[in-house]
């Protein structure tokens, strides 16, 4: 590719390839292939995969505290509830960097990543979660207002089109 | 001493030519400094002298997002090193980790399985093409070319989105970890990949006619910041850079780590060794790490994606788990991994060139000392020696043509 880039152009060389540059603009100036989603209206849906906020499940967990300890951001952290014996996980979204090693190392499958990952917090302290507050489902605030799913796929000509489901 | 505003001070020269933006001789040179405040591509800054038009000397000061990694490692166990050392090169965090994952492999004594070989390669790729695409937008930026940025970008979406779509996570992946990889790969991932492939092999098309072969972008790149390759070789360079200077060294011949071994591929090179040259060469990257993501969808083995010696202590509901959904459990014992003492070197080849590290373990939890050298950390030294004798108006040309992103080489 390009090897002429190095040969002395003349002037007949330098319009043409002048010409050529502005009409791939233009040619993409016209079209309507757009890879933008345009996010409060509508919201990917990123599917199961997705290493979104995490939920805990209180019913599941049997408090072995394996994912305070994996946790590389000191993110996670054991709570001793009042009146309980056994000590839970809460988590502090400050920190939480979503490489997911406390949901790989749980044994019992208490903690899950959802594909929710549009929260919003006005204040820092709403960002730890203590047990009682982390067993709570997650909802996305835009879907909440009901913007409209759409999915990724790969196309040829746009690269990545938003499908409306 | 005497205050910069006293009399002493007045009655010498120097201290005239100084205000006046002479040197000590009495030369006319005019002293820039650019940065720290984000010049373009990060925080760094560039002491510029100039003589009239001409630089006479580029200083680069790094340092400002130094965040003393190598002291942090210190401190944390061997697994949870890896999403802190994704942090210096966050664009290509695949291949900056696989450096240290293979050093604590060493230590280990453990080897992944094939399958998870091809599958470290397999992102590797996606992540290089996706670095290669960011510089590219930089340097696009630095020459004014807003349409060039705005594509690069826009294209790299494509490959962070089929990253995520492996791990889970668009930059930050965490995928490698000694002894194999996290997931296994997604059923429809290959034709999502080949579409891919498709999209920007049309698009660099585009790339060409409306950048690379652009009269503007040619005057300002060709023949500007030459290095030839017996100055590349004595100033230590390495990657995309050296290799536009005629060196044909890559660290994965040089290493044959991963599944490289396995695959054909080519090492692109040229002789010019200036900035049109350092493009072009990134550009038919590119195209290789497209040709050899085929290669891995086409050639990859079944079989394990983890080594058989922690598998092996998950209870049958986790395999079951992990066979049925591609997503890897770890076993408890694996926060803790304690490997021989002993020391262990590893090298991988980055976007940016290659990345070094070596690990000294004490037989603890956690390494005793790790020392990272980082490609963009050996190519800064460019600016100095590319820069001598240039107009100021190639600077942001040449800036935009070394690729040098400043977290990493700070780390």
């Amino acid at each position: 590719m390009a090897e002429d880039v190095y040969k002395p152009g003349n002037l007949l060389v330098s319009l043409k390839r002048h010409a050529a540059a502005i009409a791939t603009g233009l040619r993409y100036l016209l079209s309507t292939k757009r890879m933008t989603v345009r996010y409060p209206e509508f919201v990917i849906d990123l599917g199961e995969g997705y290493r979104g906020m995490i939920r805990w499940h209180r019913d599941r967990c049997i408090s072995c505290s394996l994912c305070a300890q994996i946790c590389p951001a000191a993110a996670m952290k054991m709570y001793k509830l009042p009146g309980e014996k056994k000590m839970y996980p809460g988590i502090n979204y400050q920190r939480c960097i979503f490489c997911g090693f406390c949901v790989d190392v749980c044994p019992v499958f208490a903690l899950e990543h959802t594909p929710v990952h549009d929260i919003s917090y006005e204040e820092l302290d709403e960002m730890i979660y203590v047990p009682t507050k982390f067993d709570t489902e997650w909802v996305s605030p835009a879907a909440k207002e009901g913007a409209r799913p759409v999915k990724v796929v790969f196309d040829e000509e746009v690269g990545l089109r938003h499908e409306p489901q | 001493m005497t205050s910069p505003g006293s009399s002493e001070l007045r009655g010498n020269p120097y201290f005239w030519y100084r205000l006046m933006g002479r040197d000590e001789e009495g030369y006319d040179v005019y002293e820039l400094f650019i940065g720290p405040q984000h010049p373009a591509s990060g925080h760094m800054r560039i002491i510029v002298r100039l003589d009239g038009d001409i630089i006479v000397d580029a200083e680069p000061d790094i340092g400002y997002v130094h965040r003393t990694m190598e002291k942090l490692a210190e401190g944390r166990e061997y697994l949870k090193n890896i999403p802190l050392f994704e942090r210096a090169t966050i664009i290509d965090a695949a291949n900056i980790t696989w450096g240290y994952v293979r050093a604590v492999e060493q230590l280990l004594g453990l080897e992944a399985p094939p399958r998870a070989e091809y599958l470290r390669t397999l992102l590797a790729e996606i992540n290089r093409i996706a670095s290669h695409l960011y510089g590219f937008g930089i340097a696009g930026i630095m020459l004014n070319h807003s349409t060039m940025f705005m594509w690069a970008f826009g294209d790299r979406e494509v490959w962070v989105q089929l990253a995520e779509d492996l791990t889970g996570a668009r930059l930050t992946h965490s995928y490698i970890i000694p002894g194999g990889v996290r997931r296994n790969l997604p059923q429809d991932f290959k034709e999502k990949a080949l579409k891919a492939i498709r999209y920007m092999e049309k698009r660099l098309q585009d790339y060409e006619r409306i950048f690379v072969k652009n009269p503007v972008i040619i005057a300002r790149y060709v023949d500007v910041g030459v290095i030839k390759a017996e100055e590349a070789k004595r100033l230590g360079i390495v990657g995309p850079n050296l290799r536009a200077a005629g060196v044909r060294y890559d660290a994965r011949i040089a290493e044959e780590y991963g599944a490289y071994p396995e695959l054909d591929f080519e090492i692109p090179t040229r002789e010019e060794g200036d900035a049109m040259a350092r493009l072009l060469v990134r550009i038919e990257e590119i195209k290789q790490s497209m040709s050899m993501i085929k290669q891995i969808l086409d050639k990859i083995p079944d079989g394990p994606i983890f080594h058989e010696k922690y598998y092996r202590m998950l209870p049958p509901k986790l395999k079951e788990f992990v066979e049925q959904t591609g997503r890897l459990k770890l076993p408890g014992a694996f926060i803790r991994l304690k490997p021989e003492p002993g020391e262990a070197v590893a090298r991988v080849e980055m976007g940016h060139g290659e990345v070094f590290y070596h690990i000294v373990s004490d037989g603890g939890i956690k390494p005793y000392r790790v020392r990272i050298v980082t490609p963009a950390f050996r190519n800064v030294v460019l600016y100095r020696y590319l820069t001598r004798g240039a107009r100021f108006m190639d600077l942001p040309a040449i800036y935009g043509s070394i690729d040098y992103f400043p977290p990493e080489g700070d780390r």
